[in-house]
């Protein structure tokens, strides 16, 4: 192995599977899917409702145990690791992104991306400081004090962004991101996301429907039925002519 | 070969396992939560109110009883089923308890599934649920400490006539104030108690199946 590329991968899977038992019938949600996902990486899964895409993210985010096969986040196995260690990965390595935002709804913009790094050890005055810093980054300096309620949609998954974003993820896991907006803010969301990928190098994996996503994707996965389908990247797709690199 | 986990340097360090959840962020979030429910709370409170008031009020009466007629006097100050009867009303009031939180457990599966997707452990979700029992369990003792006392000290006060008698359920009823801190007590330890299953409840859920909850 390299050494002088310490994590040349962010995320590996290998033989990832994951059924599901309902009364008589077994569902299989995910059947062997192995990958490998660069640093820096902008990925798009797609595929249809139900072939598996929320159970693969589940699965990397370590939300949820495998039936079958392994989960590597920067070469560590994440099944070997016991509930404080995975809490621990979950507030360092990776951000989640919901397509409903899940904000705290008791909660500020200001706290809520500050929530994060409570769980981090982060203290209160750079707590503070950091969130707002990332508020600002993606355009929200000026509804610190807003609740959820009083944002738009648009807004909200802005401020999910910058939560995800508050401990220095390597990665940062947008199930849907723009599931629940309107083209033009969906556009937004992903410029953003796209401009966070390129500058801070974090690794951005999405499960969507939106072709939008796939201009400024990396590589698409497709899955279907549980399997990968291909792998393309985005000059197999991209109907522009791409520049060579 | 792929040695994993050994390769790379532990992720955690074991002093790093102290993390909680820093008092002052979880009492906000916690009296925010309550705010937003704030019937409910208000509920719940009123029924520690109650409870607390009438044992405050019993055990100040039979001090009260005690002083204007001697020790002697003390076992009829206060009949074992008067007793009875106040800790029958705190029991019924930490169901209650019981009630109102598990009904907010339910009603936060999202949010609870979320904090814990960011990271937080499940002592982190226990301590917020705990310290919003404890909230209610504070503001309803105070209250109903001060009220059963208050109404105890009344009942002797108010109809008193000669001064001699007016000092001495003075005195008495001053002397028996210990009994409104022993009431505030005795509520946070009824709250912390039964909030103890419904945030332990919380805390042990699935992020995956929480997230997935729709209310």
């Amino acid at each position: 192995m390299t050494s002088v590329l310490r994590y040349e991968y962010t995320v590996e899977t290998e033989d990832l599977a994951k059924t599901y038992i309902m009364g008589p019938i077994t569902v299989k949600a995910l059947d062997g899917v192995t990958v490998k996902i660069r640093r820096g990486e902008y990925l798009s899964i797609m595929g249809p409702s139900g072939s598996g895409k929320t159970t693969f993210f589940n699965m990397v985010g370590g939300l949820d145990r495998p039936t079958r096969g392994k989960v590597y986040i920067d070469e560590v196995d994440i099944a070997k690791l016991d509930a404080y260690e995975l809490a621990w990965l979950r507030a360092r390595k990776i951000g989640y992104i919901f397509q409903t935002f899940n904000l705290i709804p008791v909660l500020t913009a200001l706290e809520n991306v500050s929530l994060p790094m409570i769980f981090a050890g982060v203290g209160r005055e750079e707590r503070l400081a950091r969130a707002k810093d990332l508020l600002e980054r993606v355009g929200l300096g000026e509804r610190l004090d807003h609740k959820p309620a009083e944002l738009s949609g648009g807004q909200q998954q802005r401020v999910a962004i910058a939560r995800a974003l508050a401990n220095n993820p390597v990665i940062v896991l947008a199930d849907e991101p723009t599931g629940n907006l309107d083209l033009h803010t969906g556009l937004d969301v992903i410029t953003l996301l796209k401009t966070l990928n390129s500058e801070k190098g974090v690794t951005i994996i999405t499960a969507t429907h939106d072709l939008k996503m796939i201009d400024v994707s990396d590589r698409i996965f497709w899955i279907r039925d549980g399997k990968l389908e291909r792998i393309e990247t985005r000059k197999d797709v991209s109907v522009r002519p791409v520049a060579r690199e | 070969m792929r040695n994993g986990k050994d390769a790379c340097p532990r992720i955690m360090k074991r002093e790093e396992r102290t993390i909680i959840f820093p008092i002052g962020e979880a009492v906000s979030f916690s009296l925010e939560s309550i705010r937003r429910r704030f019937t409910r709370a208000l509920i719940t409170i009123v029924s520690i109110v109650l409870g607390i008031a009438f044992l405050s009020a019993l055990l100040t009466i039979s001090r009260i009883v005690v002083a204007l007629s001697g020790p002697a006097a003390g076992a009829e100050a206060l009949p074992s089923y008067q007793l009875w009867m106040a800790i029958i009303a705190l029991l019924v009031c930490g169901v209650g308890i019981i009630n109102s939180m598990l009904m907010s457990v339910t009603e936060r599966y999202k949010e609870i599934g979320t904090i814990k997707t960011l990271g937080a452990e499940d002592i982190h979700i226990l301590e917020l649920f705990l310290f919003e029992g404890a909230i209610m369990g504070i503001v309803g003792g105070i209250i109903g400490g001060l009220a059963g006392w208050g109404v105890a000290f009344a009942i002797y006060r108010l109809p008193a006539q000669s001064p001699t008698i007016v000092a001495a359920v003075e005195s008495a009823a001053l002397g028996a104030v210990d009994i409104v801190g022993y009431s505030v007590v005795l509520s946070i330890l009824l709250s912390l108690l039964s909030s103890m299953v419904p945030a332990f409840m919380a805390s042990r859920l699935n992020p995956v199946e929480a997230l997935r909850y729709e209310v």
